[in-house]
């Protein structure tokens, strides 16, 4: 299982983590369609990312969210019908969409926010369950 | 004597809300409660006392169809 | 597959604000298939749903016409708000016709795919008249713009086999199966006048074919003697915005905000993630509000055996989502797996019964004394597959047990079936004779009405008892509420356009427990407001339990918690970016209250739909029989001594029985009179010109109408 992870207490707020994720998946620097979310709360940073925890799995109206073999939650955007569900029902409100946008989006674990990230704040991290 | 949705109903020293609810039947969950005007979280069900002369209000929201 | 008939190319009107602004037309007579267009008047008067359903209907039939004539016709539509999918509840389709069981007509909403995906394939609503020799099965396909009839002698009846068969063979693999949607009745419809309709959605977690109904007022009957074996639509690519909303941004927010209501507080609410509608079983057990044996009582010690625990741990599957559209978060329509029928064709099969609902698990349960969940599930899975509206079936199968048991009529009469309450075997043969067309069943499938003739005029029946006890109201059958002591649910069931069916208006926590409505004119407002607001859903395509099943967390800081004000507003700005129009809450009531007194004119042409015809029986307003008084002895000893100033124990009980139905029968009346003016009707329930005028509802055409009955 791939999930990506925040230390706190390295993170600068910089948000160069937003602006790479994106770029990646949207090709604009708008960090309201970023999957990681840098919140500052009296300068301390706090990161809004998916935990791969998968309770929105079952309770798509599209049956659209999956498990990959990565262990990653995924949308199947030809599923998905933008009914936004998972985005009111994630407890970490990390499920994200943009009136733009046909389908929600979430953090996939790919790490392109790691390499842009300046202090090294964020990993990805590898488990076997 | 206190009033229960404008109706009177018996009082007993040391009455509180949950036992005036569980007294008068009133199981369903989807409830709001006032005391003299007052709202009752239902956490504080349990603990809030009822005075003789109270204006109880249960008020049961719309179930059904 | 059978031979196909006629095939007809089209091309998919583009969805704008809402509308396709086009309808179908097919007479299965002739085979001739037309296209109308959906007018402005139309959408300023009806909105669509059951608006547009009404208009279309009245055109088609005349004072004459009866549920079995040519002309008849079945005519559903969705609505503008209807395949939207980011708010709870937005796919309902409404049906109407013209009911065997009243005469007059019929509006039943249900879930399923098949309105939105109609819509979605360029119709606004669909009108089927005429009558087929042969069995037809109706395919449109909204990707190809193809209509196909085709013949269908060769499928199966039963739903569950049916929609199925049609699901594979048009959806073509396992993955398109979620693109089709199948309304089909069962084997029953056909031999009684209570057939309903199944509208499927296939479920790809459980992969199968489920429904959910238009049941009410024997729909799947009109159906069947049609020869319409089954409508089919597929159409593949349900997105957001394909209503092309005016403001997609708002509805988006609001649906947000929706979905995380019912995340955080259902659990703490109603539970309708869990259980749905059965929620209530044993709430309204305790308040002496779940019909037992024929209505007699308010509940029994034995609905434990029937609590939704029961259902939840032992039969329904849960934590999977269990909507009847796309992005319904509230997720109600529960499902019973891998359940294995006992009895008739199907036994030693394991299905998934959809359900129960409440008003399965009240009618085909305590209604019929029977405190059995497998009974009730099998009776549901049977109703289902077979057709066969559960409302009307219990409420008369209830009526038949009370008047067997009372000796009103015998094994003799019922063909050796010991028709007692509580006798699940008995009921589910019951249900077996109606598929088959035979026995008593196809007597039992004539509904309460038609019943207490026969029983009078054939088996000898006591005529004034079976008038008290036989729970109808213009010919349909009192959904599952007991409601002897709300006066203003009496009215919600009584004062009704189609007859007694709880989604007019439920009241009987406003009124009997929560006492918010003492007065006549208190009731009056609410027996306005609410029906008309309840209409309202009826008109978009949408759902009315996400409304008011969960409701946000200040709610208890509003003015008028039991209306809601906060998803009223979520119903106005949703309406307004679909459409682009401006409504507000005020006009959203109007855009009801025309549709509404265009019905009561409908009734009133059809030769109904006045005072006479509002008229309950005396079981819906108080205890009318010997057994019930005793029942609650207490209760009305007290009314008597508060009420009326009498000293019950200087009377007899006839004088006790006698004097609490002189004074109820007199509420009601007044209630009545409250009620017409409210809604801006004579004492003989008769909208005046007037108000039609003062809603913009002064059309030639109902003036013509009420004018003879002024």
């Amino acid at each position: 299982m791939k999930i990506l992870t925040h230390k706190q207490e390295i993170c600068t707020g910089c948000r160069a983590c937003e602006l790479a994720c994106s770029q990646a998946y949207f090709r604009t620097d708008n960090r309201l369609k970023s999957s990681i979310r840098i919140n500052n709360n009296f300068n301390t940073f706090h990161a809004i990312m998916c935990t791969q925890c998968g309770e929105c799995i079952n309770m798509c109206t599209a049956n659209a969210i999956y498990r990959d073999k990565n262990g990653v939650v995924r949308i199947d955007k030809k599923k998905c019908v933008g009914c936004l569900g998972c985005v009111g029902f994630c407890s970490e409100l990390s499920m994200f969409y943009s009136d733009d946008e046909p389908v929600p989006f979430k953090c996939i674990a790919c790490g392109i926010c790691v390499k842009a990230c300046p202090e090294g704040a964020l990993e990805i991290l590898v488990s076997k369950s | 004597m206190i009033t229960v949705n404008t109706r009177e109903n018996p009082w007993r020293e040391g009455l509180t809300v949950q036992a005036l609810l569980d007294e008068m039947g009133f199981i369903f969950r989807h409830i709001i409660v006032r005391v003299n005007g007052e709202f009752v979280p239902e956490e504080a069900y349990a603990q809030r006392q009822i005075a003789d002369g109270d204006d109880v209000q249960v008020m049961h929201l719309i179930a059904g169809g | 597959m059978g031979k196909i008939l006629k095939q007809i190319k089209y091309t998919p009107a583009k969805i704008h604000r809402g509308y396709s602004n086009k309808s179908l037309y097919i007479n299965v007579g002739d085979l001739r298939v037309e296209e109308k267009e959906v007018t402005e008047f139309m959408k300023e008067k009806f909105v669509g749903g059951k608006g547009f359903d009404l208009w279309y209907l009245w055109h088609a039939v005349t004072p004459e016409t009866r549920w079995d004539s040519p002309e008849n016709e079945i005519v559903m539509s969705v609505g503008p708000l209807g395949g939207i999918t980011q708010y709870s509840g937005t796919g309902k389709t409404l049906v109407c016709a013209i009911s065997p069981l009243t005469g007059i007509p019929i509006d039943s909403n249900t879930g399923g795919y098949f309105g939105p995906l109609l819509k979605f394939s360029g119709w606004d609503a669909l009108e089927l008249q005429g009558k087929a020799e042969k069995d037809l099965i109706i395919f449109i396909d909204g990707n190809e713009g193809l209509i196909s009839i085709e013949e269908g002698e060769e499928y199966p009846e039963d739903s569950h086999l049916l929609a199925e068969e049609l699901t594979a063979h048009f959806a073509g693999s396992e993955e398109d199966k979620v693109h089709v949607s199948v309304v089909s009745s069962g084997s029953a419809a056909k031999h009684i006048l209570m057939g309903m309709l199944n509208f499927s959605f296939y479920d790809p977690r459980r992969k199968t074919v489920r429904f959910k109904q238009a049941a009410r007022g024997g729909l799947g009957t009109i159906m069947r003697d049609k020869h319409i074996k089954a409508l089919v639509v597929k159409y593949k690519g349900i997105k957001p915005n394909l209503n092309d909303p005016a403001d997609l941004a708002a509805i988006n927010r609001i649906g947000v905000k929706y979905h995380k209501e019912v995340h955080d507080l259902d659990e703490k609410q109603n539970t309708m993630r869990k259980i749905g509608t059965a929620n209530t079983i044993l709430v309204m057990n305790k308040y002496d509000l779940l019909p037992t044996r024929n209505f007699q009582t308010g509940g029994d010690p034995e609905a434990v055996k029937i609590s939704p625990e029961v259902f939840i741990n032992q039969y329904l599957t849960q934590g999977i989502h269990d909507g009847c559209w796309y992005g319904c978060t509230m997720s109600c329509a529960k499902a019973a797996d891998h359940f294995k029928l006992l009895t008739g064709p199907y036994a030693g099969l394991c299905v998934t019964v959809d359900g129960p609902e409440y008003e399965c698990a009240a009618g085909l349960g305590a209604n019929l004394g029977i405190f059995d969940p497998q009974a009730i599930l099998e009776q549901n899975f049977y109703c289902d597959t077979y057709g066969i509206d559960l409302i009307s079936y219990a409420t008369t199968v209830a009526f038949i047990m009370e008047c067997y048991e009372r000796e009103q009529i015998g094994p003799e009469h019922t063909g050796g079936l010991d028709l007692r309450f509580g006798n699940a075997q008995a009921s589910l043969e019951l249900m077996h004779q109606m598929s088959r067309g035979e026995g008593f069943g196809l007597l039992a499938g004539l509904g309460v009405r038609r019943l207490k003739s026969i029983f009078v005029e054939r088996f000898g029946a006591d005529p004034k008892l079976l008038e008290d006890i036989g729970m109808e109201n213009k010919g349909l059958e009192y959904s599952e509420y007991l409601h002897k002591e709300s006066l203003a649910q009496q009215g919600g069931f009584a004062l009704t356009n189609k007859g007694p069916q709880h989604d007019e208006a439920w009241l009987i926590f406003m009124d009997m427990v929560n006492n918010q409505i003492p007065s006549f004119e208190d009731k009056a407002y609410a027996l306005y407001y609410y029906p008309m607001f309840r209409t309202w859903f009826g008109l978009c395509g949408l759902c009315k339990l996400p409304w008011n099943d969960i409701v946000p967390a200040d709610n208890y800081k509003t003015d008028t918690p039991a209306k809601v004000p906060e998803h009223v507003q979520n119903y106005v700005d949703i309406f307004n970016a679909v459409t682009g129009k401006h409504i507000d809450k005020d006009e959203l009531i109007r855009q009801s209250e025309r549709v509404y007194n265009f019905q009561r004119v409908f009734n009133i042409r059809m030769g109904s739909g006045l005072r006479q015809h509002d008229r309950p029986p005396y079981r819906s307003l108080g205890p009318a029989t010997a057994e019930e008084y005793l029942s609650r002895q207490e209760r009305y000893d007290k009314q008597l001594r508060e009420l009326q100033g009498l000293d019950p124990s200087r009377m007899t009980l006839d004088e006790k029985l006698a004097a609490t139905r002189a004074y109820r029968e007199k509420q009601f009346e007044l209630l009545t009179d409250a009620v017409y003016e409210r809604r801006g009707w004579t004492k003989n329930g008769v909208p005046t010109p007037e108000h039609l005028k003062e809603i913009g509802m002064d059309l030639p055409m109902l003036l013509e109408v009420v004018e003879k009955h002024l």
